[in-house]
């Protein structure tokens, strides 16, 4: 989706981060005093989540920085950290969660990259190994063409030994990432889905061959992967289709590349139903068999999570019997029928994860 | 613009012209009729005059009880109504119609739809809600008159199947949007079963996506021979009825969780624990977590149930059910 509006938070200094979003978008500014003009300019639209994909408002971040990702306490959850660097997204996929997540949705950069740098240094000293990602109400790189600060986080990373940064994305933006010395300390990973799913639910989305593609030129410069099998839809004949997507990771990339794979069904708030209706006319992905779950989430109906979380973990644990894969999100019954043991105590998945992160981004063993 | 009080001549109305009745009680007019012989007419009825006979504006039910009380004089019954100025327009009489109803009790949805519309002819949704103190003895906001009006839209028998209670508000509104031959659809459902407002959404969802998640029409969901023979039974209750629909929707609707569901239930009915105790599935058999109730009102009765469902400790399908 292209910017065709941009809006800047008069607090903000034109410095030359500003700069150079400014000149690499090419549009035109509009200097705001407050977010009345950003909200009533996407809320007069008639589609308000359209209106907003195309529209860039660059604030600073109002909120904290870094924290700790929402779980719930009735799904296992991978104590994760998240890097709040903007909101929403370019792109179209019907099943995201962040239309229905924000009142009106904003597609916001947050700029600051002293900021940024003073909180991850709070971080980077404490003893203790962090996982942190940038993709949680966002897309990690749809601003990579057009922003310093994909570059300026995978270098601040390199330069410490406890903390791992995840850029998950469905774009193949890794152009200026792709001559920088990360220290392996930065994991790039792709969200996948099948072909089918990608065709017409992902709208605006690189397709799977050129994520993969993408894929494997950020591992031929070092970097490690991660891959993400969420939202995973059950449709007629879809687990044939994973399956095929598991084989086309591994034509592409080296299984020890992978720091790990997620795997998660679909899964909604009950209000996203209605937007995507609204949006999507094509979908049938609100059609399955949902149940609400404890989380007061539509999730499918366990069997039909089991099945197919089955089909897929034996696909991958063909090709790589020692990767680290896990669920977001699923309960004691899942891990157990689908991979045989269950991270109960609190924190044990998250110390599975970071063992991972150690051993593949050369961490501090010593804090885990 | 002021209303003649006058005494005409029955046969001087042309009864069969009900362009203004708004109200959809065609109420047995015993009691009214004894009223009038008791008390006489207190409110008299307003007739216009046109084409040389009267048409009825308001108090069609007044006029039926009066002819029911004078039917053995076959000519010649006199009735005393207010009538309207010969130039009276069809507007001014529209609102004598609908106020004189209004004021005297609250109008019931259907009414309310009806006059709407009927409304709508001279004067727009705005205006409606604007006016609407005056007209209608209440106030309606703008989005009301429009969802009003959005259902008034709706063909024979919409109208009539909200008056008897068969079909809502909401899911009047809700199907109004639809294309012709699926509003066809749910008021031919509704006109043969009678379901709570719930119940109707419920059966409007599970058609509109099963018609949706299998690329057809709402109207081949619901030529399913299966659904046909629940709604052509003759024989079976409405109330039944919904039950059988309700089932047979949710079975193709979720046909996994469904047969499941069955399974577990299958299971919970062969173990009997006796003494009243139940067991209850895990919610939605999304968590592991079965539940078991009893209600005791002493001590003896808590004991006696607590030994019962020690006995069942060795109870093979009770462990079958937990070793799944
Ligand atoms: S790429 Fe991610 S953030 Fe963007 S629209 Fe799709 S799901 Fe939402």
């Amino acid at each position: 989706m292209k910017i065709d509006t941009l809006f800047i938070d008069k607090a903000i200094p034109e410095n030359f981060e500003i700069k150079y979003i400014i000149s690499r978008l090419g549009a035109d500014p509009q200097w705001v005093e407050n977010t009345k003009t950003v909200y009533d300019h996407i809320n007069d639209a008639d589609d308000p989540i359209l209106k907003a994909k195309k529209t860039l408002y660059i604030t600073k971040n109002k909120g904290a920085v870094i924290k700790a990702c929402p779980g719930t306490s009735f799904y296992t959850c991978c104590d994760y950290t998240i890097l709040h660097t903007g909101t929403f997204c370019t792109m179209d996929c019907s099943y995201c969660i962040l239309q229905a997540y924000f009142h009106p949705p904003v597609l916001q950069y947050f700029a600051g990259l002293t900021t940024l740098g003073n909180t991850l240094e709070n971080t980077f000293s404490q003893n203790k190994i962090f996982r942190i990602g940038t993709g949680e109400y966002t897309d990690s790189l749809i601003w990579e063409k057009i922003s310093l600060q994909p570059k300026f986080l995978v270098e601040t990373f390199a330069k410490q030994n406890n903390s791992l940064l995840e850029l998950k994305t469905k774009t193949i933006n890794i152009e200026s990432l792709l001559p920088l010395d990360h220290n392996e300390k930065t994991v790039i990973a792709w969200s996948l889905n099948t072909p089918d799913i990608i065709g017409s639910e992902e709208k605006g989305t690189a397709s799977l061959k050129a994520r993969l593609e993408a894929a494997s030129r950020v591992e031929s410069k070092g970097y490690k992967l991660a891959f993400h099998f969420d939202p995973m839809v059950i449709y007629p004949e879809c687990e044939i289709q994973y399956k095929r997507v598991v084989q086309q990771i591994f034509q592409h990339v080296r299984p020890e590349s992978i720091v790990w794979i997620s795997i998660g069904t679909f899964r909604f708030m009950p209000k996203l139903k209605q937007i995507i209706e609204t949006r999507f006319k094509h979908s049938t992905i609100p059609y399955g068999e949902f149940i609400l779950g404890l989380d007061n989430k539509m999730r499918y109906f366990k069997p039909l999570r089991i099945k197919i979380y089955q089909e897929i973990i034996s696909c991958i644990k063909e090709y790589a019997p020692n990767l680290m894969v896990y669920f977001c999100m699923e309960d004691e019954e899942v891990w157990e029928k689908c991979m045989g043991f269950f991270p109960e105590k609190e924190g044990e998945l998250g110390h599975l994860l970071d063992k991972s992160a150690v051993k593949h981004c050369s961490l501090n063993s010593n804090l885990l | 613009m002021s209303d003649c009080l006058c005494k005409i001549n029955i046969n001087d109305i042309d009864l069969t012209d009900e362009r203004y009745k708004i109200s959809f009680s065609n109420t047995n007019i015993d009691f009214l009729a004894r009223s009038l012989r008791e008390t006489g007419l207190i409110y008299p009825p307003i007739v216009r005059p046109l084409n040389n006979k009267f048409i009825i504006i308001s108090g069609f039910n007044r006029i039926r009880a009066h002819i029911h009380n004078n039917r053995v004089h076959n000519n010649g019954i006199k009735i005393l109504v207010y009538k309207t100025e010969p130039d009276a327009t069809d507007y001014q009489c529209l609102l004598k119609s609908i106020s004189s109803l209004a004021f005297q009790r609250s109008l019931t949805l259907a009414e309310l739809i009806l006059c709407t519309k009927r409304l709508h002819e001279f004067l727009d949704k705005q205006q409606i809600a604007q006016k609407s103190p005056a007209i209608f003895n209440t106030e309606l906001a703008e989005g009301f008159v429009r969802d009003l009006l959005f259902i008034g839209d709706l063909p024979d028998p919409g109208l009539q199947l909200i008056h008897t209670g068969n079909l809502s508000f909401k899911s009047a509104k809700r199907i109004s949007l639809l294309g012709k031959e699926t509003i066809k659809v749910f008021l031919d459902i509704f006109s043969k079963i009678h379901a709570s407002q719930n119940k109707q959404l419920e059966i409007i969802l599970y058609i509109m996506e099963i018609s949706a998640r299998d690329a057809i029409k709402p109207k081949a969901v619901y030529m399913n021979q299966e659904i046909q023979d629940i709604l052509s039974d003759e024989k079976k209750d409405p109330g039944l009825k919904t039950r059988d629909l309700r089932a047979c929707l949710f079975e193709q609707r979720f046909p996994i969780v469904f047969k499941a569901h069955q399974r577990v239930m299958e299971k919970i009915t062969s173990i009997k624990l006796g003494n009243n105790i139940k067991i209850l599935p895990p919610k939605n058999l999304d968590s592991q977590d079965y539940s078991i109730s009893f209600t005791a009102k002493n001590y003896n009765q808590f004991q006696a149930k607590v030994q019962s469902l020690h006995k069942s400790l060795e109870n093979k399908k009770l462990k079958e059910l937990f070793t799944p």
